[in-house]
């Protein structure tokens, strides 16, 4: 077998020794893993062997090689990783006793949790189950395997595929192909146009100035020179405006594609991906994309008037064109020193300002606290050190310049000494003119600027395609909840849900559900309780398909949820939150939200419904009234009874209510459960609640305990019962009084 | 008194050192209270993993689970143990904590935004990756002495700038812009 092959071929022949010397049986090897931490903590050796038959865990420090450990795999129960600071540590479970074997650092622990995850197998169903394939492991590049830094590439920065992403970004410009070209022939005619103003001084000079031959040409030559620079400046102006606008327009197309896509993905991409990352890549990365797509145009700009400005200067006198090459090594290293040498400076100043302001930041927000706990001159203190900080960090960017802009000046300088020097002989010579020298002089001038912008260039296209590849890879990623291409209507829906041995993790490794199965009577309305962490949300994400399930299935009305086209689910489903969420927008639009076709009629009986019209007829703008961000303030209760009001519009089969009075006063709730007994009425609903006071009408009450089903049943069943349920609405009345529960 | 209530309690246990014996059984560090007690496996913590390492020490019962770990109380100084005991103690914080110390830096070398060191450190010689943001990836915890975390969330400390080499210092100099 060759993955026996591979997995032996790594092992030290000492550790091999040692393992066969404890019969251990390296033609079966399930698994062998390497620790990267001796059992004293220092960085060592230790293997983890896993034969047909036993656990072996051998160490292999500072040449010593012996067994520590060895199980026989029958006997383990049960095998986790527990994390540490800086690594975590592997330990099973035998004959009930947990034993701790080894430590590792962490960037081993998905490899030890995929070994743990193969044990935890093995003890459930025996030695069929299959080793574990370590090759696919996390997030590895796709293009020569070695691990990923960063998790939002697919590719190492080093194997970006430079022509593909160039490649792909040309397919992307090109609606502004015309436009492009036409900018590309302005800057053309911009080179040709800086190029001739020395052409015709070397005239002027030669022909005017020094011989007098032609003086009648110098009105025409200045009125020359006067007309190059009108067209250069109005060229200039043009394709600049046109630089822009094309960078522009081609960013806020990238933009509107990739929001386009953001909505086809699915929560578990949301989960993986927080919000602040998300924006920087929709709004930063295409800023910057339109910053690089200028600059790149800059640098072929440059490129071009390099070379067209080294033809005419070797044209003109190949001798000197030599000597001008001779400082240009000289520019192109002190560019590179510049970029290493000021950029730290100018990164500690920007750091600097960065904690100044984020230290301000959570001043002005925490304010109150700060005055209540009388700490200002503490803050005061705090921000002075910052100031101070910055302040320094301010002068070493100006010393750190002043001592360095100098030398840069020097570099170009020296160049020019070296053609007056070279040049003036030559003119002494007469071997050329004093135009020809003048006119080299004034080419040199145009010359190390850009040829010094130019040794920037590898930086900003690493850049440039890096942050390419994350827009494309991002527009790459496939949602993982998959409607079914001949996915079903739902016509006329009962609302019956059924969960049938139902098996979900986030992660799959630690599942948050464990075979949870029941049934839910069309009407039924069931609550759901547990502690934190019991997998009550969990089970609501399922029923709404905001996840597929690692095992078992869903169904509503007999269907698997799977089956379901994903607009035609949600349509059949209600959801209120914990925290309401309005969108920016009048509160009739927030109501209307999931039927925006709705009249005002019906809008006002939505609300109505949710006990929540005479609260909005009394504001100032009445419906109007504009929410959410920069809107006007409503309190927890009112933006609550909004988000009710919107579940009752779309008036929904299947109604979920995820804690949705825990964040109100009593009276609040009050009002709130008034709503919700309306809502409620000829839907299955279900109710996440913390407060169980809320439950007190329940059909049936299912209490979750660390991902299964504890208990099931009426809530004066489950008070009988004295089980979990009771426990918790015990807890509860020792914390405050409950008026709506029932025979506590 | 060190034996540990079942009741929800906000007062602190304190484990009297002197009545206490912690000893390793293969791995597992044990623990005896003063009543005889047994628990065949018990996990500690730091309370100033920073500050102050070898004080207000948890013992706890640990588990994958948090709800399930429960707390058996605090050793205030480890000082105050037998010496088995604290040698014992010393090993567990030692494995629990892995936080290198950084005695020399070989090199650092930056490449697309993440900073590749090569350095010795208190535990033995380590590579590892950070990412290239000083705000993200480090932490000063006073003058002079620095946390550095890596892609992995692996710490590793820079005890005393001044005491490093010149070629260390200069390193972080530039890329931790010290």
């Amino acid at each position: 077998m060759d993955t026996n092959a591979s997995l032996l071929a790594s092992i030290p022949t000492n550790v091999l020794t040692i393992f066969e010397k404890n019969e251990g049986w390296k033609q079966e090897l399930k698994i062998s893993l390497a620790t990267d931490l001796a059992p004293d903590g220092s960085f060592g050796e230790q293997w983890l062997l896993v034969d047909d038959t036993n656990l072996h865990i051998i160490s292999h420090v500072k040449g010593e090689t012996w067994e520590r450990f060895n199980f026989p795999l029958e006997k383990i129960e049960d095998a986790q990783i527990e994390p540490c600071v800086g690594n975590a540590l592997l330990r099973v479970t035998i004959e009930q006793k947990q034993h701790n074997l080894l430590h590792f650092s962490n960037e081993q622990t998905e490899r030890f949790a995929l070994a743990a995850h193969y044990l935890r197998q093995r003890a459930e169903k025996g030695a069929e189950v299959a080793p574990p394939d370590f090759t696919s492991e996390g997030q590895r590049c796709l293009s020569c395997g070695k691990r990923l830094l960063d998790p939002s590439l697919k590719v190492c920065p080093s194997c970006i595929k430079r022509g593909q992403v160039m490649r792909r970004l040309v397919n992307l410009a090109r609606p502004y192909w015309g436009q492009t070209s036409f900018k590309f022939l302005m800057m053309i005619g911009l080179v040709i146009l800086d190029l001739l103003p020395p052409y015709l001084t070397r005239i002027l000079i030669d022909q005017v100035l020094t011989t007098q031959a032609h003086t009648e040409w110098l009105a025409w030559l200045v009125g020359g020179l006067l007309l190059i620079q009108i067209f250069r400046v109005t060229l200039v102006i043009n394709d600049a405006l046109l630089t822009n606008r094309i960078s522009t327009v081609f960013t806020a197309g990238v933009r509107e594609q990739m929001f386009a896509h953001l909505k086809k993905l699915s929560q578990e991409f949301y989960d993986r991906n927080e919000t602040g990352r998300l924006m920087t890549r929709i709004n930063q990365d295409t800023e910057e994309l339109q910053g690089l797509i200028n600059q790149m145009a800059g640098f072929i700009m440059n490129i071009v008037l390099v070379i067209g400005i080294g033809v005419v200067l070797f044209s003109m006198a190949p001798f000197l064109g030599l000597f001008v090459l001779i400082p240009a090594p000289f520019v192109l290293v002190a560019t590179l020193y510049y970029h290493r040498r000021m950029n730290p400076h100018f990164r500690r100043y920007w750091i600097s300002r960065w904690r100044l302001n984020s230290m301000l930041n959570t001043f002005l927000s925490g304010i109150q606290v700060v005055k209540a706990f009388g700490q200002d001159d503490q803050e005061e203190g705090r921000y002075r050190d910052l100031n101070q900080n910055a302040l320094a960090s301010r002068l070493r960017v100006d010393q750190a310049w002043a001592g360095f802009f100098p030398l840069i000046s020097f570099a170009f300088g020296a160049g020019g000494l070296i053609i007056w020097y070279v040049g003036g002989r030559a003119v002494l010579a007469e071997v050329i003119t004093l135009g020809t020298l003048m006119a080299f002089l004034s080419y040199l001038g145009m010359f190390y600027g850009p040829l010094s912008n130019m040794a920037s260039v590898s930086q900003a296209l690493n850049r440039f395609t890096t942050i390419s590849q994350r827009t494309f890879e991002f527009l790459d990623e496939e949602p993982k909840v998959q409607q079914k291409p001949q996915s079903k209507m739902l016509h006329k829906v009962d609302g019956s849900i059924e969960f049938d041995g139902v098996t979900f993790g986030y992660n799959p490794f630690f599942p948050v559900l464990k075979g949870v199965s029941f049934c839910i009577e069309p009407g039924e309305l069931i609550g759901v309780v547990g502690p934190s962490g019991a997998g009550k949300t969990t089970l609501v994400n399922l029923i709404c398909r905001f996840y597929d399930t690692t095992s078992g299935v869903v169904r509503i009305d007999g269907m698997d949820v799977r089956e379901i086209a994903m607009d035609e689910l949600r349509k059949h489903i209600g959801i209120v939150l914990q925290t309401p969420f309005l969108f920016s927008g009048s509160i009739a639009q927030n109501i209307a939200y999931a039927r925006p076709e709705a009249s005002r009629q019906e809008i006002i009986r939505a609300a109505k419904a949710a006990n929540a019209h005479e609260f909005i007829s009394n504001l100032p703008e009445g419906y109007d009234t504009i929410v959410g961000e920069g809107g006007t303030g409503l309190s927890g209760g009112e933006r609550q009874r909004i988000s009710i009001s919107r579940a009752i519009l779309l008036d929904p089969k299947i109604l979920i209510l995820d804690e949705a009075t825990s964040s109100v006063d009593t009276e609040t709730e009050r009002q709130i459960q008034k709503a919700l007994n309306t809502l409620v009425q000829g839907r299955t609903t279900i109710a996440i609640a913390h407060r169980l006071s809320t439950l007190y009408n329940a059909d049936r009450i299912i209490a979750l305990e660390h991902g299964r089903i504890a208990e099931i049943g009426s809530p004066n069943q489950l008070i009988e019962q004295k089980g979990l349920f009771y426990n918790l609405v015990q807890i509860q009345s020792q914390f405050a009084r409950l008026d709506g529960v029932p025979t506590v | 008194m060190d034996t540990p209530t079942l009741h929800e309690s906000f007062e602190t246990v304190l484990l009297d050192p002197k009545n206490s014996r912690f000893c390793y059984e293969g791995e597992n560090l044990t623990y005896t209270g003063n009543d005889g007690s047994f628990y065949p496996r018990v996990s500690l913590r730091r309370c100033f993993p920073l500050s102050s390492e070898n004080t207000n020490i948890v013992v706890r019962i640990p588990d994958v689970d948090p709800e399930r770990s429960h707390e058996l109380g605090m050793i205030e100084d480890i000082a105050e143990l037998d010496e088995s005991s604290r040698e014992s103690v010393e090993r567990e914080l030692h494995l629990y904590y892995v936080v290198p110390s950084i005695l020399r830096i070989s090199s650092i070398r930056e490449e697309f935004g993440f900073l590749y060191w090569t350095v010795n450190t208190d535990r033995g010689p380590k590579e590892f990756v950070i990412r290239d943001s000083i705000i993200s990836s480090t932490r000063q915890i006073s003058k002079g002495r620095w946390l550095i975390i890596d892609i992995n969330q692996s710490r590793y400390e820079i005890h005393n700038f001044e005491s490093l080499d010149i070629t260390s210092q200069n390193f972080l100099r530039r890329y931790l812009l010290l």
